[in-house]
């Protein structure tokens, strides 16, 4: 049983201050987590050798004052880790082992961090439900006949079930909202450029993003705090001064103003979901808070562009994956052209091979100003109005799912249709906002509701503000029971 | 109408950068297979480009030395396709906004001179090699990612010789700037030759000859390729878009392949490099290194009358030209004569650069101003020369040795008459024994000599005068 993991980081630090525990009894605890929780599938590969030789290294050391020392971690497996296998939940890296460490996983083990282990997604990040993992789904800690989500769902039902109290995930369109939504955790998409992507494998590099897991506000903030900065190795990283996300935790929110988009209010999102959206508004409401309802152009084409933006970014990121030089590849080929046809035939899962060549059409000759040009030219208008908006509003809330989370054996038969259910976080992509889920109830089946806290560029802080009042006041119980 | 040939000519130079364009990965490619490689460069999952601002700065010089626009903002591509040289399945170019636009190259053919279009200069990344070996073909990924800039030039070529002078002065023009070493033969500079032939308004279908080994060669496709075009189109056939390649014994153009219609390269911005803005400060800033190209240098030459054959030997000699540009104002024909010879022979006999000799740059100007003034003659510097490379002696106190070691014996014996005549007491003391005396003595001889003549010789000139004033 979970004893210590399931407690908040400054509880957990206080412990290992004391020398009441070690970082050695938390990795022990993480293991014991996993073999426990082993149906939930979410790890595909373990560290268990390194991360206890790396806890009984820091066992000997000072604890210091970082809240982050010692504490075991799970890492999505599209985040490169030198010498442990990184496999993006695919056929084609099933063997892989990188040769050097994402900017992410550095920051942690420099912050006295241990990872426990890569945990199970989307093949290459590329579903709502991670579903489409080689290695198989993951489950729901509340209900394992139901998805974590996705793509990073592995990452998301490792916290949800206490395994560890942290976990690093990826968000493209919706990747870390959408899973922290259906399991109820804290979950923290940060500004475009906030977090290096040196080291997480590709999808759709205009859009990816990495990001924090947590089971509360404040440890997803320190959790943020490390992962942030500059690297000259990412261009599109942000060359910004560090500040600390927790410093508005705890401060009123009187007077802040409130935003909320009518396209997330309207008739695609489930009745007992507005419900507790109109909850979350009274109580801001009450708290001196001004909530106003407000329109942002293009809500309702994100979907759209997404399949046109992220597909074709994605036909040339996944172009790499050829079997010459690393993963795998087919054996005896006659031809360099029939190594690639059934290296990436048999290498890739159905469903990254579907958005590969719709990317490569929506790229091909003309289209490439029809689709992509399009939907860059709407994708910056939709940017724009959102910084309109933010002239006027210091957070926008939404709800972050138009369902809570569905049953694993549910299954669609129409590839686009899943998209949709993406509507309401990919927006925040497009404009490369910060965008945060935090639960906000559960549904009658005992499912958790995510509310979606959306901030202007750079503004997380603002963002963990706002999500720590309500956290104290909807007084959520993050402890999944679990439904057989 | 007769049929006229039009060519363009496409050519990749490699940038002279310590790095690769887009990782940190040193660029040299001669060195051992695979051994200057990065995650980057083997496209690892996960790894993103960085921008090489020396690269940024080589392609913009040669931008703004081909006249052309400059794009102050500038967006990379990715223009996908598979082939084993090229680990990413795509490369990092230029196709919405090349640094340089609409530029030219004057060139001057026997008709006159003739400004030769470009149509654009890009910067891009080279590919890995492919060796191909018993039936293999192996990777050196060494030269993958390698800064390469592409020259387009508008078809506005029509013969051999323009051809040839074309990429001539282009290859002249990066080689001066220090741009790109410019070695066809090794491959830092490479050719690709579009012609096509038509007897009418409407140009005809055009082929492109990659990789053409020579300058000498990019004539040659010119010349066998548009023969060979209009023997088909004579014959009542049809050309067709290919790519061919330049068969040197044979003298003519192999087919590769045929171009598919409709090459899909599915062009797009490369979302991990935003746009690059250069600022009017870093132009001006470049613009300032530009170099003094050698036709301007040709120009100077002429008016200190160097002869069109030196002209040419300096030209081909950049360290020359550049170190003679650095003389200032003298007299260049002596300065390059000097250079070009004895000290060029020198150096060769020794098998030394003249940086590594005391031969200064100071030292070479005072030579020549005093080979111009003709305080000296081409037989003093021909005898100093060994002390100018070898002494920390200037060329004067090197003349003024010489000069005195060429005194005569009658000279001598006057001089010393002379001190002796000067210095009775001395000469006193010499008869009456003190030996000191005559050490005294020849001091003042050497003192009067400037210690350039042989002291055995006033020795002994010195001894018999002394005897001669005491009979």
């Amino acid at each position: 049983m979970s004893k210590y993991l399931s407690l908040s980081l400054k509880e957990i630090h206080e412990l290992l201050v004391n020398h009441t525990i070690t970082p050695v009894d938390l990795v022990q605890e993480a293991m014991d987590n996993i073999e426990e929780n082993k149906d939930l599938n979410a790890f595909i590969t373990l560290n268990k050798e390194d991360a206890l030789k790396r806890a009984e290294e820091l066992s000997k050391k000072e604890v210091g004052e970082s809240l982050l020392f010692g504490i075991p971690i799970a890492v999505k497996d599209n985040i490169c880790t030198k010498g442990l296998r990184t496999t993006c939940a695919s056929k084609m890296l099933e063997n892989f082992v990188p040769v050097y460490d994402a900017f992410v996983v550095t920051k942690l083990i420099d912050a006295g961090m241990i990872i426990i282990g890569k945990t199970n997604m989307d093949e290459f990040a590329m579903g709502s439900t991670s579903k489409t993992s080689y290695f198989g789904a993951p489950k729901n800690p509340w209900d394992k006949t139901r998805i974590a989500g996705g793509s990073s769902g592995g990452s998301a039902a490792s916290v949800a079930s206490s395994i560890v109290p942290l976990a690093l995930g990826s968000d493209t369109g919706g990747s870390i909202r959408q899973p922290a939504s259906y399991t109820g955790l804290v979950g923290m998409k940060p500004t475009y450029g906030r977090v290096s992507r040196y080291g997480l494998v590709a999808f759709a590099s205009s859009l990816d993003a990495i990001g924090p897991f947590s089971r509360n506000v404040y440890d997803n903030a320190v959790l943020l705090n490390t992962l942030v900065g500059y690297d000259e190795r990412d261009l599109t990283s942000s060359n910004r001064t560090p500040e600390d996300f927790t410093r508005l935790i705890g401060k009123d929110i009187r007077g802040m103003k409130i935003g909320v988009p009518n396209y997330f209010q309207s008739d695609i999102v489930a009745p007992e979901i507005l419900e507790r959206l109109e909850n979350v508004k009274q109580i801001l409401r009450q708290a001196g808070a001004i909530v106003s309802n407000v329109d942002v152009r293009h809500l309702e084409k994100a979907v759209m562009l997404y399949q046109i933006i992220a597909m074709g970014e994605a036909s040339s990121n996944l172009a790499r994956f050829d079997g010459v030089r690393y993963g795998f590849h087919v054996e005896d080929a006659k031809s360099a052209d029939d190594l690639y046809k059934r290296t990436r035939q048999l290498g890739f899962g159905a469903e990254v091979k579907r958005r590969i060549m719709v990317g490569s059409y929506i790229l091909s000759g003309e289209n490439a100003s029809i689709y992509y040009t399009k939907a860059l030219k709407i994708r910056k208008d939709m940017k724009k109005s959102f910084e309109e908006v933010f002239e006027q509003y210091d957070l926008l809330i939404g709800p972050t799912t138009t369902t809570t989370a569905y049953r694993l054996d549910e299954n669609t038969t129409d590839p686009s249709q899943t998209f949709l259910d993406d509507v309401l976080v990919i927006p925040v992509n497009m404009a490369g906002l910060p965008g945060a889920n935090i639960p906000m109830g559960l549904s009658s089946n005992r499912m958790p509701i995510g509310l979606h806290i959306i901030g202007n560029s750079f503004e997380e802080a603002k963002i963990y503000q706002l999500a720590s009042f309500l956290e104290k006041e909807l007084a959520f119980d993050f402890n999944p029971k679990g439904g057989e | 109408m007769d049929y006229q040939t039009t060519v363009g000519i496409e050519i990749h130079c490699e940038l002279k950068t310590q790095s690769k364009m887009f990782s940190p990965s040193l660029n040299s490619y001669t060195d051992i297979a695979n051994t200057n490689i990065h995650e980057i460069d083997f496209a690892y999952p996960g790894v993103l480009p960085t921008i090489n601002k020396k690269g940024v700065e080589l392609a913009l010089k040669a931008a703004m030395l081909f006249h052309c626009e400059i794009n102050k903002t500038m967006f990379f591509d990715r223009k996908n396709y598979f082939y084993p040289d090229l680990p990413k399945g795509y490369q990092i170019t230029q196709s919405r906004t090349p640094i340089g636009i609409n530029g030219y190259i004057e060139i001057e053919t026997k008709e006159g001179p003739k400004k030769i279009r470009i149509h654009d200069i890009h910067i891009e990344e080279d590919t890995a090699k492919s060796i191909h070996h018993h039936e293999k073909t192996l990777l050196d990924f060494n030269r993958c990612g390698v800064p390469l800039i592409e020259i387009v030039s508008e078809a506005d070529i029509h013969t051999r010789e323009e051809a040839i002078l074309y990429v001539e002065k282009l290859r002249e023009i990066l080689f001066y700037a220090d741009i790109s070493d410019c070695k066809i033969e090794e491959g830092s500079m490479r050719c690709d030759v579009n012609v096509s032939v038509s007897n009418t308004e409407t140009l005809g279908v055009r082929t492109e000859t990659k990789n053409v080994g020579s300058i000498t060669h990019v004539g040659d496709v010119v010349e066998v390729e548009a023969k060979r075009q209009i023997e088909i189109l004579e014959t009542g056939n049809k050309i067709y878009e290919e790519t061919r390649r330049f068969d040197e014994a044979k003298q003519e153009t192999v087919l590769m392949r045929r171009k598919e219609t409709g090459n899909d390269y599915r062009y797009f911005p490369d979302g991990d490099i935003p746009p690059l803005v250069l600022t009017d400060e870093f132009i001006e800033n470049v613009r300032k290194t530009l170099p003094v190209l050698a036709d301007d240098r040709r120009k100077v030459y002429r008016e200190h009358g160097i002869s069109e054959g030196n002209i040419e030997k300096i030209i081909a000699n950049k360290k020359i030209s550049d170190y003679l540009l650095e003389l200032g104002n003298i007299d260049l024909k002596i300065a390059s004569n000097l250079l070009l010879g004895d000290i060029q022979a020198y150096l060769n006999k020794e098998n030394k650069n003249l940086e590594d000799t005391k031969f200064t740059k100071e030292k070479l100007i005072t030579v020549v101003s005093l080979l111009s003034t003709g305080k000296m003659n081409h037989k003093n510097f021909k005898d100093m020369l060994e002390n100018l490379f070898t002494t920390d002696e200037s060329p004067e106190k090197l003349l003024e040795k010489l000069s005195a070691s060429n005194i005569t014996d009658e000279a001598l014996v006057s001089m010393i008459q002379k001190i002796l005549g000067e210095n009775p007491e001395s000469v006193k003391d010499y008869q009456e024994g003190r030996d000191r005396a005559l050490k005294f003595l020849m001091g003042q001889v050497m003192k009067e000599t400037k210690g350039c003549v042989d002291a055995r010789r006033a020795n002994e000139i010195l001894q018999q005068e002394l005897k001669n004033t005491r009979s």
